[in-house]
């Protein structure tokens, strides 16, 4: 059964490390993902919404909705506008700081989407897919 | 969330250690102290990432912008690093083939702090 949290946290930096947190301790409910996994996938949220306040001047709020399921742990990112252009560019970016989060990105998460949600929102879903071994072992006799 | 920032004097290299969290909201405070370095004229810079607990884009950002600092006045700014989860962040982002990285403070400033 897939478990749900939702966090809106206002589109400014010292709000980032919330969002990480967050997110972290709920990948870390169910087994299946590796601690480093983890890591990464809180990686992948700063890198986000750090996209998201540059790109909207720290105006606004970011809406995440974090999916937690026995196959996938997913991460729906939500902001107003073209927030996460920094993140996945209309063209490939020169050897900058949007570079190292594009590179960081498409590294570190199975799969990242981007998505048109409500009107006027753009959202970004991040996906890691558990471990199949790790999750089978939640069966194993004790 | 803190960042914890100290700026010792070893063998002719300033060693920043930082501690903490680099990210959007911790990252100026790490820019500022590396251009007051590079300002005070310090040339040769270590910075000593074993007290980072974690480190994003942002982060890369300021130690790249260090680098370029400091070079564009003929100096080398390093790191010191062993740890996994930072290690990964550099590889994938290509920077372990721009930073030196060495395993402890004593081997940087034992190495090359001759100056």
């Amino acid at each position: 059964m897939d478990s749900v949290v939702e966090l809106e946290i206002p589109a400014r930096p010292e709000f980032v490390g919330i969002a990480r947190m967050a997110v972290g301790a709920l990948a870390g409910i169910r087994p299946g993902l590796p601690y480093e996994r983890i890591d990464d996938l809180r990686i992948v949220v700063s890198e986000a919404c750090t996209s998201a306040i540059e790109a909207l001047g720290e105006e606004g709020n970011l809406r995440l909705r974090c999916i937690d399921g026995p196959k996938t742990l997913e991460v729906r990112i939500e902001a107003p506008g073209a927030a996460f252009e920094s993140a996945f560019p209309p063209d490939e970016p020169g050897p900058d700081v949007d570079s190292f989060r594009i590179s960081l990105i498409r590294a570190l998460v199975d799969d990242a989407e981007l998505r048109s949600s409500t009107p006027g929102h753009t959202e970004l879903c991040l996906i890691l897919h558990r471990d199949a071994a790790s999750t089978d072992g939640e069966n194993l006799p004790v | 969330m803190d960042l914890g920032l100290d700026v010792k004097e070893r063998n002719g290299w300033a060693v920043l250690s930082v501690q903490g969290e680099v990210d959007v909201y911790t990252a100026p405070q790490f820019r500022e102290q590396l251009i007051q370095l590079v300002d005070q004229g310090q040339r040769s810079i270590l910075v000593d990432l074993e007290g980072v607990e974690f480190l994003d884009s942002t982060g890369l950002g300021v130690l790249v912008g260090g680098l370029k600092r400091v070079r564009s006045h003929d100096g080398d700014l390093a790191l010191v690093c062993t740890q996994r989860r930072i290690l990964k962040v550099l590889e994938i982002t290509g920077l372990t083939k721009v930073f030196t990285i060495h395993d402890s403070v004593d081997a940087a400033v034992g190495g090359n702090g001759q100056g």
